[in-house]
């Protein structure tokens, strides 16, 4: 009983953390309709830059600052903003293709970087040692898995919070108006692409702040962590919950984290370990055919509702 | 420097530049990026892998052509899989992609484009796993041709087959009614409709050509190197690339840029390392954003 | 006199519910020149695009020789007979002029549609001088030639357009007309929408007066512009007498 306790505590940490990327990816595409197929790669450059500043010092490696963790999530907010903005800076002022081709880029980059700047990252290594909130709690395991889903939420709420809040202030309306009717942007003119660049941005600063906390949850983080599959799986939650709204962005999460993980221990349990892998394809297929007909059947998502189109 | 990396990057270049001209093609028909055009190259490698397997099964072993590493049932193969891989981008614009372009939102189909790519990826891997696969396991000799560079015999008429199909492709855009037409469809769909073009007739000549030409770089890549699920996908950055830096529509442009980048990539190599090569793609497509958005032969859109 | 095409309360708009054309009845008879006037908003060139199967129609029917043509999709418009010259962006800036001409939905592959080509170039000369070059380097006047021309190589029984003159200079614009009266004598019926009220009343024959999505006024087209009511009210221009 107190294992699944325990075990719901930890299902529920990482999947409102994947809902902070979530929100971080409604802000830019739900509300603003910006298209990220990059958010793996801005997610690692969050997750990157926290684990390198505040790890202790290791002899093999550049970082390991041993900075507070709070200041390395702050920082992998600042550095995953700053990149996201840079890249709404070369595009869009283009169509809305070259922003999709460009932050699938910025992916394959950052894939590059985590595994080929040994110095930096650690290489296919990864980093280890992360600090992890609550560490104090680590003996026993069911206080120490409430301990940080108590952390999680605080952040998400805040992330939530913050959020709502933009999105309701003349700021979110001049972005939601951007996104709705095209005259508007037209007649804002060079300003219409400042406020796309700014709401890139933060949207990209949240996605950093969700990879920081993942990392620190984790302890360890590695290339692996942060593969194209990674972005699709973003995408499918914020389809299912409905893009345009905060709400539905984590209920989607939940719920398709909640799929996923349970056919993942479906397979392992009843599938033979050399099926594996590819019952784990089968899962990926799975979610590719289902957001296709979300966008073909039911484009607003099934927990958005408010919003029309 | 080693000379060497001309002839790679001509190779490379030359694939990337054939995947390109499906990539600028739907983007100026179809008016999306289509991110599942590196599995369409994918599945093409493995379609034609599958079918080869089959004849051979219904004709035994076949000798190579002289010093190649394959036969005619290979190039059978790739044959009926162009004409597959092309019947299957067909389906899977009825499927998704016409479907949610009628409803008038260009980037949702980019967006059911990214879903398809992720299912299709992984249904090779669902099916094939993710070993790589070979079309033959006989290792060439490279022969030097001077300078220092050599070349295996495959790599020379893969290259020259590349440069026949896109002539082909070229005077086909040029000369040909359906190509004339698809170029009216893609500098003003309204008027094409008007002046009694039929538009599904362009939109299937669209995915046939850019399905098949995907399949034939596929093919091409799994006989030089290797056959993957993910070989499309490696591909994809690098076809972007060189359908902006051509200029999108433009077919001469396409595979230009497709070289240019190919070049660039293998002096990547011999200067930076290959572990940087896929990073090379991205700093052009940075470069050409940044300083000529339309590219070398682009125009600007309306 | 038949009539070659008719038009009979005919209800179109872009959205449901929102009908620029309102119940409009016209009709063009054989080799007649029609010009279809009206105040600004008033649905005239929506009325033509409706026709030509570009604006979704809500009711009513266009029949082109007694063939009812209304649902047919716009590029099989052409092969019905029926080709249409939009205002703006009518070609295709990057083909050449005889590419222009050659993606004419309907024209038969190459050997058999030199006849038709040629033709063209002889009513055209200056495009024939400019044949190999891209369409969007012609001038304004010659681009409207290029897109008649392509409108006529299909052989219609009726031509549509939308406001020729509009932003030619007046030379362009006496010149388009002459050549416009000249087609009809070929057996064409042309219809022309203007704001260019003047020019258009005198080549054409009859006219309308399109008063909110409707035909309000029907006359010959010289009565129309000696009307003194009906040039300040809908003309939009004050007679000078």
């Amino acid at each position: 009983m107190i294992d699944l306790l325990g075990y719901g505590a930890f299902f529920l940490s990482t999947a409102l953390i994947l809902g902070i990327i979530t929100l971080g990816l409604n802000l830019q595409w739900g509300l603003t309709g910006l298209f990220n197929v990059g958010i793996a790669g801005f997610v690692a450059i969050g997750a990157y830059t926290s684990a390198i500043l505040t790890t202790p010092e290791t002899a093999d490696r550049i970082g390991g600052f041993g900075w507070p963790m709070l200041a390395g999530w702050a920082a992998a907010m600042a550095v995953t903003g700053l990149a996201a903005a840079l890249t709404g800076f070369a595009t869009l002022r283009l169509k809305a293709d070259y922003l999709a081709i460009t932050t699938f880029g910025v992916a394959v980059v950052m894939q590059l970087v985590a595994l080929n700047a040994q110095s930096l990252t650690g290489g296919p290594f990864g980093v280890a040692f992360i600090p992890r909130p609550m560490a104090g709690l680590a003996d026993t395991p069911v206080a120490f898995n409430f301990a940080n889903l108590a952390v999680v939420i605080a952040v998400t709420l805040a992330v939530y919070l913050a959020l709502e809040h933009l999105s309701r202030s003349p700021w979110g309306r001049v972005l939601r108006a951007l996104r709705e009717d095209e005259r508007a942007a037209i007649s804002l003119g060079k300003s219409a692409r400042s406020y796309r660049i700014q709401a890139f941005a933060v949207g990209g600063a949240v996605m950093g702040l969700g990879g920081a906390v993942q990392a620190h949850f984790i302890g360890f983080i590695a290339p692996n962590n942060y593969l194209p599959t990674l972005t699709f799986q973003i995408w499918a939650m914020l389809m299912v919950g409905g893009s345009g709204s905060n709400r539905g962005a984590l209920l989607g999460t939940v719920v398709v984290w909640a799929i996923w993980v349970g056919a993942g221990a479906f397979s392992s349990a009843m599938v033979p370990t050399d099926w594996q892998a590819r019952t784990a394809s089968l899962q990926i297929v799975a979610i590719g055919v289902m957001l296709c007909l979300i966008l073909l059947l039911r484009p607003a998502g099934f927990f958005g509702g408010r919003r029309k189109r | 420097m080693n000379l060497q990396f001309l002839a790679d990057g001509l190779i490379t270049g030359s694939l990337i530049g054939l995947g390109a001209i499906g990539v600028t093609l739907t983007y100026s028909i179809l008016r999306f990026s289509n991110f599942a055009h590196g599995d369409l190259m994918a599945w093409g490698a493995y379609a034609a892998l599958t079918l080869l397997g089959l004849i051979s099964a219904l004709v035994g072993s076949v000798a190579p052509i002289g010093v190649l590493s394959f036969g005619w049932p290979l190039i059978l193969a790739a044959g009926l899989s162009m004409a597959l891989v092309g019947g299957m981008a067909l389906v899977l614009d009825w499927l998704l992609f016409a479907r949610l372009r009628a409803k008038g939102q260009a980037i949702i189909v980019v967006m059911a484009s990214f879903g398809a790519s992720m299912a299709l990826r992984s249904l090779l891997e669902f099916i094939f796993t993710s070993k790589p696969a070979y079309f033959s396991r006989a290792i060439q000799m490279a022969m030097p041709v001077g300078l220092g560079i050599r070349v295996t015999p495959d790599q020379i008429v893969l290259l020259l087959v590349t440069l026949a199909l896109v002539v082909a492709m070229h005077l086909f855009m040029e000369r040909s009614q359906t190509g004339r037409e698809m170029r009216a469809y893609s500098q003003n769909p309204a008027l094409a409709r008007v002046v009694g073009i039929d538009v599904a007739r362009i939109v299937r000549a669209t995915w046939m050509i850019g399905g098949g030409l995907a399949c034939a770089a596929g093919v091409m890549v799994g006989i030089l190197v290797q056959i993957r699920p993910l070989m499309g996908l490696d591909m994809l950055l690098p076809m972007f690339a060189a359908a902006i830096l051509g200029g999108i529509g433009s077919i001469p442009g396409a595979v230009l840029a497709g070289l240019i980048i190919g070049l660039s990539e293998s002096a990547a190599v011999q200067l930076v390392g290959a572990e940087w090569r896929a990073g090379v793609a991205f700093a052009i497509l940075m470069g050409v954003l940044l300083i000529r958005p339309t590219g070398l032969f682009g125009v600007a859109e309306r | 006199m038949t009539a070659i095409l008719q038009v009979r309360d005919l209800v179109a708009g872009y959205e449901p519910g929102l009908d620029i054309v309102r119940g409009c009845s016209i009709r063009a008879d054989t080799q007649e020149i029609v010009v279809i006037l009206g105040p600004n908003g008033a649905g005239k060139s929506s009325l033509i695009k409706a026709i030509a199967g570009l604006v979704p129609v809500t009711g009513g029917q266009v029949l082109l020789d007694g063939q009812d043509i209304t649902a047919t999709p716009a590029h099989l418009m052409v092969r019905r007979g029926l080709a249409f010259v939009p205002q703006t962006d009518n070609i295709f800036p990057l083909l050449t002029v005889e590419e222009n001409l050659r993606v004419a939905g309907g024209l038969p592959p190459r050997p058999e549609s030199a006849p038709r080509i040629d033709p063209m170039f002889a009513l055209f000369p200056d495009l024939a001088r400019q044949r190999r070059l891209p369409a969007g380097s012609l001038s304004g006047g010659q681009r409207q030639m290029l897109a008649v021309a392509r409108a006529l190589i299909v052989h219609p029984r009726v031509l549509m357009l939308d406001e020729p003159s509009a932003g030619l200079s007046p030379k362009f614009v006496e010149m388009v007309f002459a050549r416009l009266a000249e087609i009809r004598r070929s057996g064409l019926t042309i219809v022309l929408v203007e704001q260019n009220a003047k020019a258009a009343l005198s080549i054409g024959d009859r006219a309308y007066v399109l008063v909110e999505g409707r035909a309000a006024h029907e006359g010959p087209a010289r009565s129309l512009w000696d009307d003194p009511v009906i040039a300040e009210l809908y003309l939009g221009q004050r007679r000078a007498s």
